[in-house]
């Protein structure tokens, strides 16, 4: 890998505008109890998750302030155990901060009840997982189509989203076949259609190609790469620098809190891990 | 998630667990056959008992004067024995009886229950046991047996007192064989009686012949047996609907005639085959009554395998749950997929169980004389019974499976 930043990646910030951004994003995470503005996804402030195991106490988060612009394509990086998946289970609503505030899309997350955070898990949020967790025994184009039957969408209209959304990966021929019957890279390429098809307003992944092989982690990024370019907001984690080359801001996790927030220092940090 | 996709997701699980589904419901099955074909069957106990004994004990379209009623279970010991005190039934009674109905089609006397049987020789051939009936000419009416050979008894044949007799077809076969019955002399206790006629077969009721009897001249019978308190009067109308009618003028009659004041209450007794049928209706009432409690036993048996199943079903798909509820179920959701799942196949186990309940009870009135009735009132209690048995034992598990936290569920393999 001759360019760590990924030549095909144009550079759509200066240092000056990053200097801006980061500014701003301080201001944001510095206002508690405050709505942040529309143009801003996703703003956290001192965000925890403490796990009780039995009297001793994990804390895999210890406040993270974080904040989000619409269109980011932002990749987490940090060792493992880090809190990184902690970190995306919160932004995607699976799960439910022990302190501090999450705001989506202008709305307070962390003190919203089980089926309120279900309803923005469905319309709000894609998640891409490692595991893919598609059903095993639906078709493609069933699996695609379940968060569309939770949103209470009649079957017709369901069927048509569901197949534009497997047109948009490529899988257009694949819509009859179960899991079982695809290979690792159509399995996500199912998963990522499913997380779009409800239209979200941030596509999460949580290292997407952590079970792939390199030449099919690569076609997936690209469809990453293609959807950050044509404007959906893009969290990734993943463990791979090339691959967090692709994304125009890296925040580094450690010991559940950020480390460090641009791309250059996280590929110094990266490269002095390597 | 609409009720439609609820419903879809549900059958599309059972579907796709076929052999497990209907291992799954095999109690529910058994159980709603039984109730079912067992409830079917006593039904057509019941009708075969009104159709085939009442009536052929007392006679289509009648019904009977006697001294007491039939069934006298349903009297306290005081009354039995007042009942006890009461004048037998005469000839005179039998006589103002049939001037009060110059419109029925056959007023008769006859012997009544115990009927007393004696053996019957014919030169060096006895059949044991033969059922003896005293009766007056029009029995034969009121009986509706029709004669194979030779006559009927005649009213002469009474006032005078003639040792002749009409036999079953069951006893003139088993005495004569080939040889021509009538004119023949047969001994019973002692007495010969010439053989004037022999009665079509009635055919088998529960696999016991009516066939085999010996009908005597009254008269003759009480020169035997002397005079009997069951002697009974039997008046036949000409169609059911007259029947209830009729009742009340014969009381009125035989008030006339045993001269009984108004307020003394009644020294007879009257009865319709009804109550005879009656009479079976309090033996196979408790039968009614046993069924649906066992039944209920097996269903709620049923109902824990269909618990038991689902509780497994749900750890089972731990994962699914895990990735629905990360797309958006909500618990509620969840829920009612899981009960809907639970109903469906109590409900599938009622329906089956019907539907082999059913056939149960169409082969057995194929295989034997009894008119088995499947009510529509065993197949709700069957049919609302499974839902309801999906519905309390689904809930468990279907709240079970709602409450699974989303990312600890989707981390179960
Ligand atoms: N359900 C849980 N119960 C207890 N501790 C947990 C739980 N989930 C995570 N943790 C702990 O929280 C910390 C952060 O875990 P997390 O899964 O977020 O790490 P990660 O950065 O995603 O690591 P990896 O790169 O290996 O996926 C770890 O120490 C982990 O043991
Ligand atoms: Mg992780």
């Amino acid at each position: 890998m001759s360019d760590q930043f990924g030549s095909g990646n144009p550079l759509t910030t200066t240092g000056e505008h990053n200097m801006s951004n980061t500014a701003e994003r301080k201001a944001v995470v510095q206002e508690p109890g405050a709505t942040p503005d529309k143009s801003w996804v996703i703003v956290t402030r001192g965000l925890k998750r403490e796990y009780d195991m039995g009297g001793e106490i994990v804390r895999a988060l210890r406040g993270v302030d974080l904040a989000i612009r619409r269109n980011e394509y932002v990749a987490i990086m940090g060792p493992s155990g880090s809190g990184k998946s902690t970190l995306m289970n919160l932004v995607g609503c699976l799960d439910t901060p022990t302190a501090g505030e999450y705001w989506l899309n202008g709305m307070l997350v962390s003190t919203m009840t089980d089926d309120q955070l279900a309803r923005v898990r469905n319309k709000e949020i894609g998640f891409v997982f490692q595991t893919f967790n598609l059903l095993p025994r639906a078709t493609a184009l069933h699996n695609v189509e379940l968060p569309l039957v939770y949103a209470g969408i009649g079957s017709d209209e369901r069927k048509r989203k569901a197949k534009q959304a497997l047109e948009k990966v490529q899988l257009e021929h694949r819509m009859t076949h179960k899991p079982n019957e695809l290979s690792g890279g159509q399995r996500q390429r199912v998963a990522i259609a499913r997380a779009l098809v409800n239209d979200p307003s941030i596509l999460l992944a949580d290292e997407p190609t952590g079970n792939l092989d390199s030449q099919t982690s690569t076609e997936i990024m690209k469809v990453f790469e293609d959807l950050a370019t044509s404007g959906q907001t893009v969290i990734m984690v993943t463990h791979e620098a090339d691959i967090a080359a692709h994304a125009r801001r890296v925040v580094v996790l450690r010991d559940g809190i950020i480390a460090s927030d641009d791309r250059r220092s996280a590929f110094k940090e990266q490269m002095g891990l390597v | 998630m609409s009720l439609a996709d609820v419903i879809f997701t549900a059958l599309g699980q059972i579907r796709s667990n076929k052999l497990r589904s209907f291992f799954t419901l095999l109690g529910i099955i058994v159980s709603v056959t039984f109730l079912v074909a067992v409830l079917a069957i006593i039904q057509g106990l019941n009708a075969y008992v009104k159709e085939n004994i009442a009536d052929a004990m007392i006679g289509a379209n009648s019904f009977q004067v006697r001294r007491t009623p039939l069934n006298v279970a349903r009297f306290v010991d005081e009354e039995v024995e007042r009942m006890g005190r009461r004048p037998l039934i005469s000839r005179g009674d039998a006589e103002a009886v049939r001037q009060a109905f110059p419109d029925a089609e056959a007023v008769s006397l006859q012997s009544g229950w115990p009927t007393p049987s004696a053996d019957v020789t014919w030169r060096n051939r006895t059949v044991g046991d033969v059922l003896l009936f005293g009766v007056t000419a029009p029995h034969q009416i009121v009986q509706d047996y029709r004669l194979e050979q030779g006559r009927a008894l005649s009213d002469v044949d009474i006032t005078q007192r003639r040792p002749v007799a009409v036999l079953g077809p069951d006893l003139a076969e088993k005495l004569f064989e080939t040889v021509d019955p009538i004119g023949q002399e047969v001994r019973i206790r002692g007495d010969l009686f010439e053989v004037i006629g022999v009665n079509a077969t009635k055919g088998r009721v529960l696999g016991q012949s009516f066939d085999g009897y010996v009908l005597m001249p009254l008269t003759r019978f009480e020169m035997m047996f002397g005079r009997r308190a069951t002697t009974t009067v039997s008046i036949k109308m000409r169609t059911a609907e007259e029947v209830a009618t009729a009742i009340a003028r014969a009381e009125e009659a035989m008030r006339m005639a045993r001269g009984l004041r108004p307020g003394e209450p009644n020294n007879f007794a009257l009865e319709t085959s009804d109550a005879l049928v009656d009479f079976w209706k309090t033996l196979t009432q408790l039968l009614f009554a046993i069924v649906p409690a066992i039944v209920s036993i097996g269903i709620v048996v049923g109902g824990i395998v269909i618990m038991n199943i689902m509780l497994m079903s749900v750890s089972e798909r731990t994962h699914e749950i895990g990735i629905r509820k990360a797309l958006g179920a909500r618990a509620k959701d969840i829920e009612n997929q899981f009960l809907a799942e639970a109903i469906a196949l109590a409900f599938m186990g009622g329906f089956l169980g019907v539907a082999v309940g059913w056939l149960m009870a169409a082969a057995v009135a194929a295989a034997s004389p009894l008119p088995t009735r499947v009510t529509w009132w065993s197949v709700a209690i069957a049919l609302s019974l499974g839902a309801g048995v999906g519905i309390i034992f689904g809930v468990y598990p279907a709240r079970r499976a709602a409450r699974l936290d989303p990312i600890a569920a989707m981390r179960a393999e």
